[in-house]
């Protein structure tokens, strides 16, 4: 079944007429694309024989893995020494990368569990690949805390294990918090995923034309038939993970941000780091939702399913989330020079005119607080490069963030004889970009083998999903996969 | 549950088995025996319902739990094997102290040293010697790696073969008759100082064997002008002594008499016991510096004035003067009267000299005028006057009679007896001439050229050379012969204040070296002695009467002879010999340095002294106390200077020396006028080496550290740093300027290129946080708790509230430091000791570049300036005061890293110790970055296993501890014998730090618990051990004890107004404490309004805590402190 083939060829303009009718609200797929085609184009991404482009980009990115991974390696086996941490310098791309990334997952989360709690239908278009997003991501996090220790042989002493010695982890540390925090999210957003996985890899199963296929789409559709009953689980089950989902959203970075808050370093010594993360977090992922999904649009066709809309929606979440994140800097500014504190006051004076001002300048103030001002102007947010370019400043003014929140910290705090400077080293970066081959090679694998946007739940929120939906211009009878909602 | 098995009946055909004979018998007490025996063992489980199969559940359960955590398979297989030969005394665990002493230049350091399973671990001084009291400095203490340096030269070299010590003593027995034949008149000795009355004694007889050989000590830090001065003033055989507890003010001119590593810790105790102030009423000495560069003495002055050191002549002849005025002494006319003064000087606030002459002639009898003593004889002769005038002879300066001494001549003499062919046979003992003796030794006869000593050492047809490597003198001689470690051998020695003290062996030669004594009594065609006999030989003409085993053994274990009390001389100056002395010498022209024609001093290093500890990893590592240098010396320049030539730190510098065109000899008589000879080149003598900005420097000169660029050691130091004597000639030994005699023309330029320098501490700026706290005397006493009013310590509360329950401090003693900053010097004696104690391993330069040093206690130096300076703008303050803070982990009761940690490896002891468990790191550095004073230290590397440093592989020069698994791991056994078998040695990955040396604590519990017996008296006596640092420290100012105990120093001297606690509004509730450094300024003098600011806000700092004080001194100040906010 080839997906083209069947479905009609029409690739409208990004400014599609829909959204030019001020009034009318506007249908969240365009071109009024039936079930069929929904079907047709989404499961073609991965039923077509793979692209040439995914080969070549594959290849790339998994090299970029595998040396990232030697990288680690490397790391392990001589040592962290070589990394350019020091003292007074003890942390910097090592958790830097976590943060950034296990920031990233949060869009993902938000996007499935909170925005499905409050009935935004829009969310279907993007919630499977921004959910695999999340995963992909926090498994990049997890990569750091894991090797970034001296003794990775270790680490199993961060597990709460009985061993004869009875001694317990450090229950008051953050780290251990970090620890319990980032595995739940980790297990709870696994478990989400795959739950709304499973109607459409049933699809995949019912469509599979070799038994490879089949036999494999089949044990992950756990036997998926569509039926009432399964329907009726399936809803109760993905109402109660988006229920556990939704406070995770807000846990885990303020976990992540109780690393720094409960610290005594001055900049890290803030009451305000948890929300001041969690917007940051969603800021930081909606820019990486729509970096992955405005290319995807374009290679797979869908424009008509990721519309302007929603690019539109997610824009204006970066505006919200980016405002935030700049009013909190703001206020960062005056508590420490409210308090009064010359340690708070010169930490501050130091970020924006230290050694690493211009971290400062262009990451924190440009990318972060001054570029997403742009999407106050509805073209902005509607033209495709603006936005990109946007997302493309918010990923990096998000890592430099971070890294002068810790770096920034860290280099120069109390004593000035301990004052010192990070520079990384080549093992540093490429350990960093080589998360971005892991990433990115998992989000490949992800849109080879998985249906890389909810068939069921578009197919949810089309019109003729809807019972006492008759437009005379529809004739289609409501298809086994779509139920109705209320 | 309980099951009883039935043993299966036996079967009743076939052929019967048995297996003991009561079951052949079967009695009915085996058939109970057999039936009970199960239950009956299981019986111990039945008690609390335990039953067997439960027992197995739970061992399954805990072996796969052990399984899982790997407990069992962490640790490769090791070997115990036990002495087959056991050092004697030994008790396994016990270390054994043994008082010895270490040769030093001016003197024996009395030694007290630890040794463990026969195995030297520890050097302490001798707390019994009086002049010790226990005090060492950092030579002292890493002259233990030095013992176990595996690159120390352990064979004996013939002209380049491997030979051996029979063939050396054939050698010997033939050469012996050889020499005797005309009385020795071709052998001569070089030698250094080593202050051995023993050694005297065998040169004595050695002599009368070869009435004729030559006996010449060079050292190239000795100070010949100081002895001869000495000699001259005051006759033969005498020392002076500065007696600095007796005066109330002290003038340095150049002068840096606390530097510990001239090993005279007595006058470095003696000056701080002047400083240590109880109370605000105590008095202080007060102490002038005149110097160029800033030093541990400059930076311990209450008035410092930068002056070139050429050019402290003409600022002696300046004091003379007004001193021979107001005191109108006739033996200080007589020395000035015929010396001119100077026709220019380098400007000066001439204020500041009359206010300061003042002073000191306000104090006779308790002042004290030390000059440096690489000055020349003229300033040394001009300031024993001044000594005499001021009636500080016999008071403040004493004249120390020494047991007279043979002459010994000078390596110049020596070169041009060399020159002119008079020496055969040459014995170089120690030392290496052919790296740091003089350029231009002496004149060729026939040429009038210079000649330098290597070309001299070529000459001479045999050379022996005893030595600790075998280094660029080795390479020319005929034979080497591995030089003994003072650990290694028996001697003996005289302390800086005579003092005659024994030198024991703790351990056979490991490279089978010789020592000295050994050497001359081969020469001497005597047997060898194995034991004490030579030295017991010397101490028997002075020993007291009586039983002599009983004398020699209390002489070893005291480690000082108490029988011998020194002598002094009457005060008496030598006035009219000092006066046409120095007429003869003075010249009162000396040029000034100018910008471009500065003047280069070199100096002894305060890491590698003369360089002799080059290949000390400690001593490289060990930051310079005022550059915070490490691995290198450089160029040390003025800011301002640095920006005329237009250098910043790191960049090379060329320094060139010319001197005059050397004139052609003379065409002989009779013979016709030989062709004109080409035209000589004048000589120059160049030097590049990297450029290091030195905050207090004076402008217009550079000072050059000697002791670094010595090629032909270990692998250690052999890339370390450039070559000063290069540049050093007979002439010029101290310092060089150009003065149209014997130096045309210096210059110092930029060259391309930059070199990497490692420094430990960057940022020198106290940014105005109250971090050192000062005040002036004056001050102190307006206000005695000037101390809390800075950092705004009063206004905080009492006790913070807490939400959460800490640590209980339960234990009866609780264990606490203070650290006086007012006597503390910045020696780095701690630092050393530390690292010898707790097994602290070097990272070498790039890692120490990288910021990655371990050194659990670190000095802290900033530089405090009145008129405020952006180090960040790169703006350099030029005349700062410079303050030391020695900061090691403060031990928070309320510790920022504890809290952190998420596998509990660092936590609080009842004792109030902040402990880290090696075992349970995992390395998340967490607790480093949350630590407020940076104390923690991470193994980033495996550095005790694998090697570091750099290395050629093929062709490319690599840093192998980035080599890691491909590098071997290993580490040489001798430096694994240095280890303190009672701390562990960490691993990488680990996080480290100060644990106030836990294993004394311990060492000191477990003693009084076997002395408490059966009783309850488990407390340790009251400061009855210390800490490593606190035990080396020459000046006490660190102190460690029990502060639970009120009548514990530390306790005592904590309740004194000036301790105050750093960063207390964070709550951390350190338990090591400081206490404020008073300055002592003259307030009459121009800069009196300048001094003590180190506390005083600027920049970020709002200044209203001390808002009366800096009013007060911006009306007093000079406008130079005008400029203060």
């Amino acid at each position: 079944m080839d997906g083209s083939a069947t479905a009609p060829e029409v690739i409208r303009g990004e400014a599609s007429t829909a959204v030019t009718q001020p009034l009318a609200r506007v249908p969240l797929v365009l071109n009024k694309r039936n079930f069929d085609w929904v079907t047709n184009r989404i499961s073609g991404a991965v039923e077509n024989p793979t692209p040439r482009w995914w080969w070549v980009a594959f290849a790339i990115t998994s090299a970029i893995a595998v040396w990232g991974l030697t990288c680690i390696g490397y790391q392990i086996s001589t040592g962290v020494g070589v990394w350019g941490l020091n003292s007074p310098v003890g942390w910097a791309w090592d958790i830097t990368n976590f943060v950034f990334w296990i920031g990233i997952g949060h869009a993902g989360t938000l996007i499935s569990a909170i925005l499905f709690l409050l009935r935004q239908k829009w969310r279907t278009s993007i919630n499977r690949s921004a959910e695999a997003m999340t995963l992909f991501a926090v498994i990049c996090a997890a990569i750091f805390p894991g090797i970034h220790v001296g003794r990775v042989w270790m680490a199993w002493f961060l597990a709460p294990v009985p061993t004869q010695y009875a001694i317990w982890p450090n229950f008051r540390s953050p780290l251990l918090w970090d620890v319990f925090a980032v595995s739940t999210y980790f297990t709870v957003s696994v478990l989400f995923w795959y739950t709304g996985l499973v109607p459409d890899l049933a699809t995949l199963r019912d469509r599979a034309t070799s038994k490879i296929k089949k036999f494999f789409y089949g044990i992950f559709a756990l036997g998926w038939r569509g039926s009432n009953r399964h329907w009726r689980h399936y809803e109760m089950a993905y109402l109660l993970l988006a229920g556990l989902s939704t406070p995770l959203v807000l846990s885990v970075h303020s976990v992540v941000s109780f690393d720094f808050a409960t610290s005594v370093i001055p900049t890290w010594h803030t009451t305000i780091f948890p929300p001041y993360f969690v917007a940051g977090a969603i800021f930081g992922g909606f820019a990486m939702v729509l970096t992955l999904m405005i290319p995807a649009r374009a290679i797979f066709k869908l424009q008509d399913i990721i519309t302007p809309q929603h690019i539109d929606k997610m824009a204006k979440i970066i505006l919200l989330t980016g405002s935030i994140v700049s009013y909190a800097y703001l206020m960062e500014f005056f508590i420490a020079w409210y308090s009064g504190n010359e340690y708070e006051k010169y930490a501050f004076y130091n970020r924006i005119f230290g050694p690493y001002w211009w971290y400062w300048w262009v990451g924190m103030l440009f990318c972060n607080a001054l570029s997403p001002q742009l999407f106050w102007f509805k073209w902005c947010r509607h033209n495709i490069f603006v936005v990109y370019f946007v997302c493309m400043c918010v990923n990096a003014g998000m890592w430099f963030e971070r890294f002068i929140i810790i770096v920034g910290g860290l280099h120069r705090d109390f004593l000035p004889s301990s004052w010192g400077f990070f520079t990384p080293t080549w093992v540093d970066i490429w350990t960093f970009v080589g998360t971005f081959g892991i990433f990115l090679s998992l989000f490949l694998l992800f849109i080879r083998f998985a249906p890389m946007i909810a068939m069921s739940e578009v197919k949810i929120v089309l019109p003729e999903a809807d019972p006492h939906h008759a437009t005379p211009e529809e004739h289609h009878v409501v298809a086994a996969g779509g139920k109705e909602r209320t | 549950m309980k099951r009883v098995l039935q043993h299966p009946a036996p079967s009743q055909t076939g052929k019967q088995y048995w297996r003991s004979l009561g079951e052949l018998s079967d009695t009915p007490e085996f058939r109970d025996w057999l039936e009970r025996e199960f239950p009956a063992g299981a019986a111990e489980l039945t008690g609390d319902e335990v039953s067997r199969r439960s027992f197995l559940k739970l061992m399954g359960a805990s072996m796969a739990l052990a399984g899982f955590g790997l407990n069992s398979c962490r640790k490769p297989e090791m070997h115990l094997v036990p002495f087959t030969k056991s050092a004697e005394w030994v008790i396994p665990g016990k270390p054994l102290y043994y008082a010895t002493a270490m040769p030093r230049r001016y003197g024996a350091m009395p030694l007290v040293v630890s040794t463990v399973d026969g195995r030297p671990i520890k050097i302490e001084g001798n707390p019994l010697q009086p002049d010790s009291e226990g005090a060492t400095d950092a030579f002292a203490q890493a002259s233990l790696l030095d013992l176990y340096d595996p690159s120390r030269s352990r064979r004996f070299v013939q002209k380049n073969k491997l030979s051996d010590r029979a063939a050396f003593e054939k050698y010997v027995t033939e050469l012996r008759p050889k020499m005797a034949a005309n009385g020795g008149a071709g052998l001569a000795f070089l030698v250094e100082e080593t202050h051995s009355p023993t050694r005297d004694r065998l040169r004595s007889e050695l002599e009368k064997q070869f009435p004729r050989m030559r006996w010449c000590v060079f050292d190239p830090l000795l100070s010949e002008a100081q002895r001869f001065s000495t000699q001259i003033s005051f006759g033969d055989n005498t020392r002076l002594i500065p007696q600095f507890d007796k005066a109330d003010i002290i003038f340095s001119l150049d002068s840096d008499f606390l530097n510990c590593g001239e090993g005279d810790l007595a006058s470095i105790r003696g000056f701080t016991s002047r400083r240590r102030v109880r109370e605000a009423k105590d008095s202080m000495n007060r102490l002038y510096v005149v110097e160029n560069h800033y030093t541990l003495t400059g930076a311990m002055a209450d008035h410092r004035l930068r002056f070139p050191a050429s050019q402290i002549g003409a600022i002696t002849h300046a004091l003379a003067s007004k001193i021979a005025v107001a005191t109108k002494d006739p033996d200080l006319a007589s020395v000035l009267i015929t010396l001119k003064a100077p026709t220019k000087t380098q400007k000066y606030d001439t204020r500041w000299l009359d206010e300061a002459a003042k002073d000191l002639i306000s104090k006779p009898g308790a002042s004290l005028i030390v000059a440096g003593p690489h000055q020349p004889v003229v300033v040394q002769l001009m300031v024993y006057a001044m000594n005499a005038a001021l009636k500080n002879l016999g008071t403040t300066l004493l004249l120390r009679s020494l047991p007279p001494s043979k002459r010994t001549s000078s390596i110049l003499q020596l070169a041009s007896d060399i020159d002119a062919g008079r020496v055969q046979q040459l014995f170089i003992f120690g030392g290496d001439p052919v790296y740091n003796a003089p350029r231009s030794i002496t004149l060729d006869r026939k040429t009038k050229l210079a000649l330098d000593w290597p070309d001299l050492q070529k000459r001479v047809p045999d050379v022996v050379r005893l030595g600790h490597y075998e280094d660029a003198t080795s390479a020319l001689s005929q034979w080497h012969i591995p030089a003994a470690h003072y650990l290694e051998t028996w001697g003996d020695g005289l302390t800086p204040r005579s003092s005659y003290v024994p030198i024991q062996p703790m351990i056979l030669p490991l490279f089978g070296g010789m020592s000295e004594l050994d050497l001359l009594q081969m020469l001497l065609g005597q047997p060898k002695m194995e034991g004490p006999q030579l030295v017991q030989e010397t101490f028997r003409q002075t020993a007291p009467p009586g039983d002599f085993d009983a004398a020699w053994n209390k002489f070893l274990h005291d480690g000082f002879a108490a029988h011998l009390t020194p002598k002094d001389q009457p005060p008496k100056f030598n006035g009219n010999t000092a006066g046409g002395v120095a007429h003869t010498l003075w010249t009162n022209g000396a040029t000034v340095p100018t910008k471009d024609s500065p003047e280069i001093v070199l100096i002894g290093s305060y890491s590698m002294d003369d360089g002799r500890y080059i290949n000390n990893g400690w001593l490289q590592e060990m930051p310079d106390p005022i550059t915070k240098l490490t691995w290198d010396n450089a160029a040390m320049m003025s800011p301002a200077f640095a920006k005329h030539i237009g250098v910043k730190d790191g960049d090379l510098v060329e320094v060139t020396i010319t001197e005059p065109t050397p004139k052609p000899p003379p065409p002989a008589k009779g013979k016709p006028p030989a062709p004109t000879p080409p035209p000589r080149k004048p000589i120059q003598r160049q030097l590049v080496i990297a450029a290091l900005i030195a905050p207090g420097h004076v402008d217009n000169s550079v000072t050059i550290p000697l002791g670094y660029g010595r090629k032909h050691t270990g692998p250690v130091g052999n890339e370390a740093g450039f070559n000063g004597y290069l540049l050093r000639t007979s002439s010029n030994p101290h310092f060089i300027v150009a003065d149209g005699r014997g130096v045309e023309s210096v210059s110092v330029k930029k060259v391309p290129g930059e070199y990497a320098l490692s420094t430990t501490q960057e940022h020198f700026s106290i940014e105005g946080r109250g971090l050192v706290r000062e005040a002036t005397l004056e001050h102190y006493r307006e206000d005695e708790e000037f101390v809390k009013k800075i950092a705004g310590d009063e206004e905080l509360p009492k006790q913070l509230p807490s939400l959460y329950k800490h640590p209980p401090l339960t234990a009866p003693q609780q264990w606490g430091m203070t650290v006086d900053l007012n006597i503390c010097t910045g020696c780095s004696a701690c630092v050393l000791a530390c690292q010898a104690e707790n097994n602290i391993p070097i990272v070498g330069k790039l890692q120490v570049a990288h910021g990655r040093v371990m050194h659990w206690i670190r000095i802290d130096r900033y530089y405090a300036s009145a008129k405020p300076f952006n180090q960040d703008h790169g703006q350099w303050p030029e005349d700062p005061e410079l303050v030391h803070q020695p900061m090691m982990c403060q031990h928070c009761e309320n510790a920022p890293c504890e809290t952190v940690c998420p596998v509990n490896a660092t936590i609080h002891s009842e004792a109030g110790l902040n402990v880290m468990v090696y075992n349970r790191c995992i390395g998340t550095r967490y607790c480093a970055n949350n630590c407020p004073f940076k104390v923690r230290r991470f193994n980033y590397f495996d550095y005790n296993q694998r090697p570091v440093g750099k290395k050629k592989i093929g062709g490319v020069s690599v840093y192998q501890e980035y080599l890691g698994p491909l590098t071997e791991k290993t580490t040489a056994d001798t430096i694994k014998l240095q280890k303190n078998p009672n701390v562990t040695v960490r691993m990488r990955g680990v996080m480290e730090k100060c644990t106030f040396c836990v294993q004394r604590i311990e060492e000191a519990k477990i003693a009084a618990n076997v002395r408490a017996g059966a009783s309850d008296k488990t407390m340790i006596p009251r400061d009855s051990f210390t800490t490593a640092c606190a035990q080396a420290c020459p000046t006490e100012a660190i102190v460690f004890g029990d502060i639970a105990d009120p009548e514990a120093r530390v306790s005592k001297i904590k309740a004194q107004n000036r301790n105050y606690r750093l960063l207390d509004y964070l709550n951390v509730e350190a338990r090591t404490s400081y206490l404020a450094r008073i300055r002592n300024p003259n307030p009459k003098m121009p800069d009196a309004g300048a001094i003590a600011i180190a506390s005083l806000g600027h920049g970020h700092q709002d200044g209203e805590k001390q808002g009366g004080r800096a009013k007060k001194e911006h009306h007093e100040g000079t406008p130079q402190t005008e400029a203060k906010p």
